[in-house]
């Protein structure tokens, strides 16, 4: 297709959409962050770094992201190695049931967790009928910690998985051939081309972590709210827009600066699969 | 060693779908509280549901709402992946970046975004900027999948249309685009469950309009009842049974145009 009207046309309407209704609305943010009602200001700016609350929240969600990333793609790991050995139709089913959650609302999902979590929860009344005091673990970090692996844990299996897929698998046994014992093989030759694409599910899951929104909401105290969270209680609480915008061009920044380094890495990755070092 | 690794998968799977093994018993409970095993079994909190109009109006304007980005996002999101494929033009990579955008970036900071905006031009608590708002939200994933689809389309079959004389119009609508329906069927699914499961652009600018995620939300801060669990039994029934159909259309309308493989063989 070399008509340009033609493409212009068919661009018009999404590009007018997401135009007025995402790029110019958060260019809006970005500005109402240093522009006040009396033109240029830090005001925002200066308020977000001497901010004990807003630098206490940044560091908590970036320490959450981190943790839950970590467990992830730990977690994760493991299950997509196993599913990268089975037979192509069998992982087909696996991964329809490691997708099953996903289409579970995320408010359900995190709704379950009370249930499961609270005070008069299945946890609790089941250690209560062996004697044992209840544990506190709703409305602390940790539970919105479970919470997050718990969603986020199908998009790191798939892209281990896809990775683990990618690799060559002569050269495996190429390893196994030359006299490495399977566990040689898996340390120095699997572990290696497999592990760019951990990194990549743990980046992807970091970046999802940062917005996440509901789960603090619901399950965390007053003490383990999320930026997000924060940027919420900036605009319906304490109405104050200029640090609410200044907060999420923090939120955006720190999302873009992960975004590039994803690139980064997905960019490396292709000399490591098969189609790189196979041929 | 195989053997461990498959009891761990088996953990890890038991653990994902959690909330769906103690969901469908609360929710089934004859009791006024959660309670987990139920002592009686009673559908009393479905009924619940569908006895309070505040559940059925939200009910209603999730569905308005989502119908209407799924209509809004899908025509337009088709449009723009026919030209992203198809053409080559300056800015395609960023402008691919941009509309996929809306699925990556913290939703919160386009839900503060589009409140400014609202509250500017009198929009707010308005059902059709409402609507314009999550077909954003749903664009990346007809963008997606329309372009992953006509990549996967072999062009050869329209130019034959050509050949025989069709107009490239004419040729794109009766050769290519059947091939596309199944993919935007698929995606039209996940657009209407973004839009339908969509809760914090919807808190910030629907004013006091309830949809049915916002129903759920003002719910929990209130007390514990099992309708809640009963109306996310429904919920998950909804969209489970829904993805799983357009699944289901999209691979067997792979198999049937699986037609590169054999002509590149």
């Amino acid at each position: 297709m070399k008509n340009r009207p033609t493409t212009l046309l068919l661009l018009l309407p999404a590009a007018l959409l997401v135009g007025l209704l995402f790029v110019l609305p958060i260019l809006g943010v970005l500005s109402l962050s240093v522009y006040g009602d009396s033109g240029f200001t830090l005001g925002p700016i200066r308020e977000l770094v001497g901010s004990r609350v807003s630098l206490v929240v940044l560091e908590r969600t970036f320490w959450q992201a981190l943790t839950v990333s970590v467990i992830c793609v730990v977690l994760g790991y493991p299950a997509a190695f196993f599913m990268s050995g089975l037979s192509t139709k069998l992982r087909a089913y696996l991964v329809y049931l490691i997708l099953l959650p996903f289409w579970i609302s995320i408010l359900v999902r995190t709704y379950t967790w009370i249930i499961i979590l609270g005070r008069e929860g299945i946890i609790n009344r089941t250690l209560a009928a062996f004697g044992f005091s209840p544990v506190q673990i709703l409305y602390t970090d940790l539970a919105v910690r479970i919470a997050m692996v718990q969603i986020l844990l199908p998009i790191v299996v798939l892209t281990c998985l896809a990775s683990m897929l990618d690799i060559d698998k002569g050269l495996v046994k190429t390893a196994r051939s030359l006299g490495a014992t399977p566990t040689q093989a898996f340390v120095k030759v699997f572990l290696p081309l497999s592990l760019s694409g951990a990194a990549t599910g743990g980046i992807i899951c970091f970046i999802l972590c940062l917005g996440f929104y509901v789960t603090p909401a619901l399950l965390g105290g007053r003490r383990s709210i999320l930026i997000s969270n924060l940027i919420d209680i900036q605009v319906h609480q304490s109405l104050n827009w200029g640090f609410a915008a200044a907060l999420a061009t923090a939120l955006l920044i720190i999302t873009l600066a992960c975004l590039a380094l994803f690139r980064l890495l997905t960019r490396g990755r292709t000399e490591f699969s098969s189609l790189g070092v196979g041929r | 060693m195989r053997a461990v690794l498959a009891v761990y998968f088996t953990v890890l799977v038991l653990f994902l779908i959690l909330p769906l093994i103690f969901l469908v018993p609360i929710s089934l409970t004859e009791s006024q509280f959660l309670e987990f095993p139920p002592q009686t079994l009673s559908l009393r909190w479905y009924s619940a549901f569908f006895d309070d109009p505040t559940w059925i109006n939200a009910a209603l304007l999730s569905f308005r709402v989502g119908i209407g980005a799924t209509f809004i996002s899908l025509t337009v999101g088709t449009l723009a992946a026919i030209a992203l494929v198809r053409a080559e033009f300056f800015g395609k990579t960023a402008l691919t970046a941009i509309f996929i955008a809306p699925l990556i970036l913290p939703t919160v900071i386009l839900a503060l975004a589009l409140y400014i905006v609202f509250l500017r031009f009198r929009l707010v608590d308005n059902v059709l900027a409402l609507t314009a708002a999550h077909s954003v939200v749903a664009i990346p994933y007809v963008v997606m999948l329309v372009s992953g689809s006509l990549r996967r389309f072999d062009i050869t079959l329209e130019r034959a249309a050509r050949v025989l004389g069709a107009s490239p119009i004419k040729a794109f609508m009766l050769v290519t685009l059947p091939y596309l329906v199944p993919s935007m069927f698929a995606a039209s699914i996940l657009a209407f469950f973004a839009s339908f499961d969509e809760l914090i652009i919807t808190l910030f600018v629907s004013g006091g309009a309830q949809t049915l995620p916002v129903r759920i939300w003002n719910d929990l801060g209130l007390k514990i009842d099992p309708t809640v669990p009963a109306v996310a039994v429904m919920l998950t029934l909804l969209s489970v049974s829904g993805m799983g159909i357009g699944e289901l259309i999209r691979r067997r309308n792979e198999r049937r145009y699986n037609t590169i493989t054999s002509a590149e063989v």
